[in-house]
């Protein structure tokens, strides 16, 4: 029984991870329909956030407040002054985030002298359950997903403005036709997706630490998950971002406890297997998990 | 004071070129630039100076650890200069940048032999880096070769010399140690990479020898972030000692999993033979606290000859985010340029590669960090003192140390 609640808690706290990571790449994707590249430096800036409010002396937590407002807006003055130009074209689009995140990486790296930094999480310490401890931090973080995932998907489907952005990516002329200006809504979809990454990056880097790489570590299996979900849809890259974070660990246990599969399973291999299976899934429902149109 | 010119940019003073450049280099953002920095000592001789080509990465992923070892470079070649260089001639060294990777490096360091003429060279950190500039120095190049990184071991390349620790020289002291404590059952979480695969085998063969037992040795790709089904069997194997070779991106999430299943509370301990003074930055203090290491120096060393060297180092590069460490190859660093120096004056002053490298090989009893070093004859390696240092609150304290350690390569 504990064995359980432990291997629960591991996969569902990784799962948490990933939704939080890739739900700000899954709104700019589904929403907008850009890929964007620099999305594991928007993660990786919520986290620098965080850094530079410690380096100054202020609390860690008024870091990861701080991050998704900070971050946004700096997603804001992006979308204004370069991503606006490139909706028309999206391998274009690519191209520019990609740059764009090349060189927020390469000067924050130039910032923190390409070091790794740890960070104290504000609530440090593990809860125990009969035998097994958890991280005190990662069931905060479980918790703060589902809060926060429902309140984005409220935002989308119940509120008037969340009609009115569904309403301008499904149809944007017929929507400027009845009053809605889209280059608002445009602006303000990509500040929200930046913020959302701020968030995510300024909540995990206590359970990793600071480098330069660390939200490209997540993009590769961020644009996977946004695949295997389904691009188009809020929900659909939400549980496909689950499905893969859950298969992380998941297929580590698989490994360590089974001991016919521990002699198949390298643990590099596990790590490819993850792709494998989501490639697989993908090959049979090219439209991913959930279709386009439901939200 | 000395100065220093790039071969594209005259005559900028050292202090402030460097100043402004060590940010910018760590983003990698003069990489492109660098064409090589001559350092001209401020003194000259007759018959020239004795030209020491550094190869190191002052730019990218291993940035942090090729600027301390520049700037290592730099406090041991001003030393020798200041006390009147190798046999009257002064040093001059020039430094390429490796750039974190070697498909870039090969052609920089062929720059050094081919451009400059340089009579040694010194530098490489990864092994990787290690394998990829060794034949255009060593075999096209036909020129001296000095590695300093602490590695794996394995490397017999003739006139290709290493002054920092091997497997060997790491474990045979601590093992035994960890043992004696009462540590029986031994985790070895690794990266998956050629360090700590070779590094293992000595490990494991030093456990089994003294009544140990291993009962995890897994590898790891180098960027893992997820690693709870492996702490969670350190945990349920009753797992008294884990010896980790995990190394940064992974290394943080696997400390602070670890930590969080209770290990250390249970009393479970932990070594890694690289941490060192840096580590107080990557590793949050309760993860290392208590921690073992075994290296070539600690800055609590208690040696007359380092403790100045050491002070040195710091009053010429005040307040340095790169600090003359072990971990980062410095120390290997400081220890390659007083061989080489007590190899030239072993053939009064002859800078033939031939005559040289027989010299080397002979070199004893040699003041570097942490003591004397001595090479050991036909090996290529060095024997040197080891400590086994324990951390106490950002501090490491020396619990055990043993003099001239055998390298126990290439017999």
């Amino acid at each position: 029984m504990d064995e359980f609640i432990k291997v629960t808690f591991d996969i569902l706290s990784f799962s948490c991870i990933m939704v939080l990571v890739v739900s700000g790449l899954a709104i700019i994707a589904s929403l907008m329909g850009i890929f964007n590249f620099a999305h594991g430096e928007f993660v990786l800036l919520g986290a620098y956030t965080v850094f530079v409010f410690r380096e100054t002396g202020l609390p860690v937590w008024s870091g990861m407040l701080a991050a998704p407002f900070l971050v946004g807006a700096f997603g804001l003055l992006l979308e204004v002054t370069i991503i606006k130009r490139f909706y028309k074209a999206a391998i274009a689009a690519m191209l520019a985030t990609y740059a764009i995140g090349l060189i927020i990486r390469e000067t924050v790296r130039g910032l923190i002298g390409g070091k790794f930094w740890a960070i104290e999480a504000p609530i440090e310490g593990v809860f125990e359950i009969g035998e097994s401890s958890f991280s005190i931090w990662r069931g905060i973080i479980i918790i703060l997903t589902i809060i926060i995932m429902s309140g984005c998907y409220l935002f989308l489907t119940k509120t008037n403005y969340g009609l009115k952005i569904r309403g301008a990516m499904e149809n944007p002329s017929l929507a400027r036709a009845c009053g809605i200006s889209t280059n608002k809504l445009y602006a303000f979809t990509f500040a929200f997706g930046a913020a959302l990454a701020g968030l995510a990056g300024a909540l995990v880097v206590p359970l990793y630490s600071l480098f330069a790489e660390l939200g490209l570590r997540f993009l590769v299996q961020g644009f996977l998950a946004v695949m295997l979900g389904g691009a188009g849809t809020f929900e659909g890259p939400v549980l496909g971002s689950a499905v893969i974070g859950a298969m992380v660990p998941g297929f580590q246990w698989l490994r360590v406890e089974i001991p016919f599969i521990s002699y198949l399973l390298s643990p590099v291999f596990a790590e490819v297997f993850v792709f494998l299976t989501a490639i697989i899934i993908v090959k049979f429902r090219p439209q991913g998990l959930i279709k386009k149109g439901r939200i | 004071m000395t100065e220093i010119k790039k071969s594209n940019v005259n005559d900028t003073s050292r202090r402030s070129f460097l100043k402004g450049t060590s940010a910018l280099a760590a983003a990698g953002w003069i990489g492109a630039l660098t064409g090589g920095f001559v350092l001209k000592p401020d003194w000259a001789h007759a018959a020239g100076s004795i030209k020491m080509g550094i190869a190191t990465d002052i730019t990218g992923g291993i940035a942090p650890s090729g600027n301390a070892n520049w700037q290592t470079a730099q406090f041991a070649a001003k030393q020798i200069n200041d006390a009147g260089g190798i046999l009257g001639r002064p040093i001059e060294l020039i430094l390429e940048d490796t750039a974190s990777d070697p498909g870039i490096a090969v052609g920089n360091v062929r720059r050094l032999v081919e451009r400059h003429n340089v009579d040694v060279i010194l530098g490489g950190i990864t092994s990787s880096m290690r394998e990829a500039i060794k034949n255009p120095i060593v075999k096209r190049g036909k020129t001296l070769y000095i590695y300093p990184q602490l590695y794996e071991g394995q490397e017999c390349t003739p006139h290709l010399y290493c002054t920092g620790p091997t497997p060997y020289q790491q474990c045979a002291e601590l093992i035994p140690y960890l043992i004696a404590q009462g540590n029986k059952r031994f985790a070895m979480p690794s990266a998956n990479y050629r360090w700590p695969q070779l590094l293992n085998i000595w490990t494991k063969r030093i456990i089994e020898e003294h009544g140990g037992e291993v009962v995890l040795e897994e590898y790891f790709p180098i960027d893992q972030v997820e690693y709870s089904a492996t702490v969670g069997k350190i945990k349920s194997e009753k797992v008294d000692h884990v010896f980790l070779t995990i190394i940064p991106p992974g290394l943080g999430a696997f400390t602070k999993q670890l930590y969080e299943t209770g290990f250390h509370s249970n009393g479970g301990t932990l070594s890694c033979v690289y941490y060192d003074e840096n580590s107080v930055n990557y590793v949050a203090p309760r993860e290392l606290e208590g921690v073992y290491s075994c290296l070539d120096y600690f800055h609590t060393v208690d040696d007359t000859f380092s403790n100045n060297a050491l002070a040195g180092y710091n009053e010429m590069w005040p307040g340095s985010n790169y600090k003359l460490t072990a971990g980062t190859a410095a120390t290997g660093m400081y220890r390659g340029i007083k061989l080489f120096e007590a190899g030239v004056n072993a053939t009064n002053g002859d800078l033939d590669r031939e005559a040289v490298s027989a010299a080397i090989d002979g070199v004893t009893n040699v003041q570097g960090m942490g003591g004397e070093f001595s090479m050991v004859p036909g090996t290529g390696h060095a024997a040197m003192n080891m400590y086994v240092a324990q951390a106490n609150g950002g501090v490491w304290d020396i619990i055990k140390s043993a003099n001239q350690v055998p390298p126990n390569e290439c017999a």
